[in-house]
């Protein structure tokens, strides 16, 4: 920390310059990174900087407010900008960082100048691929993202009677299903041979293909968006088999970390594009942390770095980051990426590899699946479930596992995900206790099936 | 819209991943009997499907977890091991 006093610094009552933890960006990392930061070091002065006109908001929900499963954006703000300003996190709001200078330790801001900063926490977040294509700065492309686009989108979605998404990715699906709440005809363009085919297996995502068919969406698979076609507002979306009619295009390609800003400072990033961080979610850079989408962190069982997180991952790596950067410590952890999601009438989900990810790599695996039900057989609601797991065949650990069924893939994606960060064999996980009442749980767990079919393969 | 342009690593990453997936894909749905993914179209694409796929493949794997170590990422930096040791009962 440099001792200099410069006009904008704060006094605390000791005399002490009182220390300075600029966070750059407004998301789910940033906002954990200046609570946490505040939370080690109450007497720090914690700024955050972000281009929106808004901070911590599930952008996750977004899909389900335009399909009407929730009323109001409203509901999706986690805190008002006042709660803020009482906790004492200083957020400017619409407000660019566009240099970061770490031999000075300062950034500058847009409209403000040079700002100096004792600790620095990189949480810019991640952007759409670009699809690539022409066309791509036509209006009628909506990349579901910020939620005061997204109001204006919504108004929008109310006229709009076509609509195309490219790609499968997860927001794409849930607006799938949300566009066919709202009446609008869909088709969807995506070049994997089934949906969500980089993560999914084609079996576990059956269901939802089907569900989709059912609804009456038009799923062009082994197909790719060539151009986008209009004048002035999008018209149609040209592919390699032909022309489709839209007024609107969802843009639904991989996320990308958005890293000009660390790069041009001269922090490393890694084979992802990521930010390279350690556990302690330090960068390259002395006094520069990072967290979120913008980052890498290691996979618990290949230890391949991964870009492209969800939003509790950003929050806990913003949490670690701010801690450290209030002068505390904290440690994050390898992740093995348990995921879930709603996608048409069905809950997808998984931990780490599915057999298409494992087989990619080149991972030895054995898999066992069962077909179950989610409470016993007799009570009103039983659901349908299926679970795949995958097992490295000499050490008979869990490489991975994917789900599809009508209720409870959170809660057994959350568990298993331990399972495979605790190094627990298939033979224990086949002998596991399960709870049985008939309103939540059925005789057979169709994890400990799974496994059973799993093991006798072994 | 890009976030950052593409060093080698990141160039070798991304175009290895897109092209592994896609021999993936291809494989299980000739298995499964189900339509196969995008044909290779450009020089590009025979190249990473056709070369670059059957090669890494042929690798043993302790060959290419050396390759994917010696990129450079979070992966090369300090974390904790995870601890596979049998635990015994709280009490």
């Amino acid at each position: 920390m440099t001792s200099a006093l410069d006009s904008t610094d704060k006094l605390l009552g000791t005399g002490k310059r009182q220390v300075k933890i600029v966070v750059v960006g407004g998301g789910a990392a940033g906002l954990g990174a200046a609570g946490a930061a505040q939370g080690a070091n109450p007497d720090a002065e914690v700024v955050v900087y972000t281009e929106f006109e808004d901070v911590a908001y599930s952008p996750c929900g977004i899909p389900f407010v335009h399909g009407k499963e929730i009323e109001s954006f409203d509901t999706l703000f986690l805190a008002t900008k006042e709660q803020y300003v009482e906790s004492g996190i200083d957020v400017h709001y619409e407000t660019t960082v566009t240099s970061i200078d770490p031999d000075t330790r300062t950034i500058q801001v847009e409209g403000e100048g040079q700002v100096r900063y004792d600790r620095l926490v990189i949480a810019t977040g991640w952007l759409y691929a670009d699809p690539g294509v022409p066309g791509a700065d036509l209006d009628g492309l909506y990349r579901v993202k910020d939620i005061r686009r997204a109001m204006e989108w919504d108004k929008v979605l109310d006229t709009t009677k076509r609509a195309v998404i490219v790609e499968s990715g997860f927001i794409a699906m849930e607006m799938t299903t949300a566009l066919r709440h709202r009446d609008i005809e869909v088709t969807l363009v995506d070049p994997g041979p089934w949906p969500m085919s980089d993560v999914a297996d084609p079996e576990i995502v059956e269901p939802v293909r089907q569900s989709w068919e059912d609804l009456n969406v038009d799923m062009q698979w082994g197909n790719k968006v060539t151009a986008f076609r209009g004048s002035g507002s999008l018209t149609h979306v040209e592919t390699e088999k032909g022309e489709v009619v839209a007024d609107l295009a969802i843009i639904g390609t991989h996320k990308v970390p958005n890293n000009p800003l660390a790069e041009a400072a001269g922090i490393k990033l890694g084979s992802t594009g990521g930010i390279v961080v350690d556990a302690h979610m330090r960068t390259s850079v002395d006094g520069i942390f990072a967290a979120g989408d913008c980052t890498e962190i290691p996979h618990g069982v290949s230890n391949v770095p991964l870009q492209g997180l969800s939003g509790s991952r950003a929050y806990s790596q913003g949490k670690t980051a701010g801690v450290n950067a209030g002068g505390g410590s904290r440690e994050y952890r390898p992740v093995y990426v348990p995921w879930g999601m709603l996608a048409g009438e069905w809950m997808l989900g998984g931990v780490s590899f599915g057999e298409t990810t494992a087989a990619a790599l080149g991972i030895d695996f054995v898999t066992g699946i069962a077909n179950g039900i989610t409470r016993a057989r007799y009570y009103p609601g039983v659901k349908p479930i299926t679970v795949k797991l995958l097992a490295d065949p000499t050490s008979r650990r869990l490489v991975g596992a994917q789900m599809v069924g009508g209720e409870g893939i959170k809660e057994r994606a959350d568990f298993l995900s331990m399972m495979t960060r605790t190094g627990i064999t298939v033979d224990e996980i086949a002998t596991m206790e399960n709870v049985y009442s008939p309103a939540i749980g059925a005789l057979n767990e169709p994890i400990a099936v799974a496994a059973q079919n799993l093991v006798a393969k072994l | 819209m890009s976030g950052t342009r593409k060093s080698f690593p990141h160039w070798l990453r991304s175009n290895s991943e897109h092209y592994l997936l896609q021999d993936s894909q291809a494989e299980i749905a000739k298995a499964r009997g189900l339509p196969a993914p995008r044909p290779p179209r450009t020089l590009k694409d025979r190249f990473w499907r056709q070369v670059f796929a059957p090669v890494y493949k042929k690798l043993p794997l302790p060959v290419r977890q050396k390759a994917i170590q010696a990129l450079p990422g979070s992966h090369r930096k300090d974390w904790p091991e995870p601890n596979y040791e049998k635990r015994k009962p709280a009490i």
